[in-house]
């Protein structure tokens, strides 16, 4: 059993991501999309390495050759009334 | 080479998973082909929405509320939670023009069996505390619901593979033979063959792609599709929200030529729905720009600001992301469900526009049905393919 939390926003254990990959996850876009890392406010930057790990150590293949999920902007949680004032 | 396959499915969507855990269910061999991973189309990149109320009445309400019911026993089925949700929804009416054309809508929708309403102020400040001074009325109803479509997807692909469907991913179909014995041969752009009697093409905006390589012509055009997500909040109200605004432009050409010149180039169509983890998803945009899928900041800006003008709160509330779809848009609005007639064993199952979770369900059920010769319970005639070849060639 390995309980370690590897997404802190979205509370996804490492025991969760082994478990996608051995369901049939082949990459970790699509780890994302089945288990919510990485989905969560800070958008993975705390976590996309430590998935991309799992995914390494699940799997054999080099860190290196992991395509990285994708991500789009804001890359920082952004208010809605900074949208508003800015008008460009 | 022999056939390895009863069917074969291209594109692993949620209409091609559909498709392929009914297939399988009735115990055919069955092999899904997929370009690169699951939720690399559509499907990964859309809202949750089963919204009836923006239906009008036709084959596409009348499978919409069969797709319902469906999905309400589907989560057991399945053995996952979905996280199947009957919230409602209702439709905010900003201008007593508008109200009119939503009250004869009503009508109209009433008369196809959809339970809806269209309900005052007071009524709407009820359900929806937080709304704005400015919505005047509002139509309800208490049937339209939602679902998480990655969870549909994945539970469709791991019961389908309990059943013995396989998924093949990074296997991009790049040509399609008929061979001696009348079965197809596919090939993939790795140089894997396989070969099936049946063949699925339910590659969604890419379906055009697939129609090439056996020769015909699809009419589907990629509509992209641009939403911003929230950072988890408490519910703001009841149910579900759309604006008036767009649905009425496409009722009455009149109103679409008064709108803001951006918001009819972006196709801006105010939707606000809150998933089951908390997020608010604020859409979207419906625009042609080929296979982009990449948001713009004016269209962001756009739709924020509609959900602080709907919903002042929300200027207290964060953007933590946001993200762009396809969705596979058919020249007639209308999907494009059943065999090609000039090509026996090549189905379509593709073109459900912005319906495509709505439709999963009941998508799957229909090509099942149809590629085990048995009969639809619902007259789905008018989705063939062959619409278009008899517009074309004049031919009845
Ligand atoms: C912003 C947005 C909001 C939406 N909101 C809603 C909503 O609220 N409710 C609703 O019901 N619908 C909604 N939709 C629509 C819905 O997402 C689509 O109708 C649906 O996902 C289409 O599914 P599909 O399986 O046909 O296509 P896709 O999900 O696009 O799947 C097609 C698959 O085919 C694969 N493929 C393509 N070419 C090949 C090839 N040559 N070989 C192998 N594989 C290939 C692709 O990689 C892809 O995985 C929305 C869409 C968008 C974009
Ligand atoms: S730690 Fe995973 S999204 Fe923040």
């Amino acid at each position: 059993m390995n309980n370690i939390i590897i997404c802190r926003c979205e509370e996804v254990t490492e025991e969760e991501i082994r478990e996608a990959i051995l369901s049939g996850c082949t990459t970790v876009n699509e780890i994302k999309r089945k288990t919510r890392a990485g989905m969560g406010l800070c958008q993975g930057r705390t976590c996309r390495k430590l998935v991309e790990k799992v995914f390494a150590d699940e799997t054999g293949i080099e860190m290196e050759k992991i395509q990285p999920s994708t991500y789009r902007s804001p890359v920082r949680p952004v208010p809605i009334s900074n949208f508003e004032e800015d008008d460009n | 080479m022999g056939r390895g396959y009863d069917v074969i499915i291209i594109g692993s969507g949620i209409i091609g998973l559909s498709s392929g855990y009914y297939l399988s269910k009735s115990g055919k061999k069955v092999l899904v082909l997929e370009k690169k991973d699951i939720g690399n189309g559509a499907s990964g990149s859309c809202d949750d929405a089963i919204l009836l109320q923006s239906k009008k009445p036709g084959i596409v309400l009348e499978m919409a509320l069969e797709s319902i019911d469906m999905y309400r026993g589907l989560s057991d089925e399945l053995g996952t939670d979905l996280e199947f949700m009957s919230p409602g929804a209702m439709i905010l009416i900003e201008t007593e023009d508008d109200l009119r054309i939503m009250e004869d809508f009503v009508i109209e929708q009433k008369k196809c069996g959809l339970e809806v309403e269209i309900v005052g102020k007071k009524q709407v400040k009820k359900k929806q505390p937080h709304v704005s001074e400015g919505v005047i009325a509002s139509t309800y109803s208490a049937i339209d619901a939602q679902v998480n479509p990655l969870r549909v997807m994945f539970a469709f692909a791991n019961r389908g593979k309990e059943l013995g469907m396989q998924i093949k991913k990074n296997a991009e179909v790049v040509s399609i033979d008929r061979n001696g014995s009348g079965d197809w041969t596919i090939g993939t752009a790795n140089g894997e063959r396989y070969v099936a009697e049946t063949v699925i093409n339910a590659a969604g905006p890419w379906a055009p792609f697939i129609g090439k390589m056996v020769g015909i012509e699809i009419p589907i055009k990629p509509k992209r599709g641009q939403i911003a997500v929230t950072e988890q909040v408490p519910p703001l109200g009841e149910t579900n929200v759309w604006s008036a605004d767009y649905i009425v432009s496409k009722l009455n050409p009149g109103k679409a030529k008064k709108r803001e010149k951006v918001l009819e180039d972006l196709g801006v169509g105010f939707s606000f729905t809150r998933t089951a983890d908390g997020n608010c998803f604020i859409g979207s945009t419906r625009e042609y720009v080929g296979y982009n899928k990449n948001t713009t900041f004016e269209a962001l800006q756009i739709m924020v600001s509609q959900a602080a003008r709907f919903f002042p709160v929300m200027n207290n509330v964060s953007i933590i992301r946001s993200f762009a779809g396809l969705r596979p848009a058919c020249q007639d609005g209308k999907p494009i469900i059943g065999e090609v007639a000039t090509l026996p064993g090549f189905f379509i199952a593709a073109g459900h526009e912005g319906d495509g979770i709505a439709l999963a369900p009941v998508t799957g059920k229909i090509i099942n049905n149809l590629v085990l010769g048995r009969t639809n319970s619902l007259d789905i005639e008018e989705l063939n393919f062959d619409r278009f070849q008899r517009k074309e060639g004049g031919v009845a």
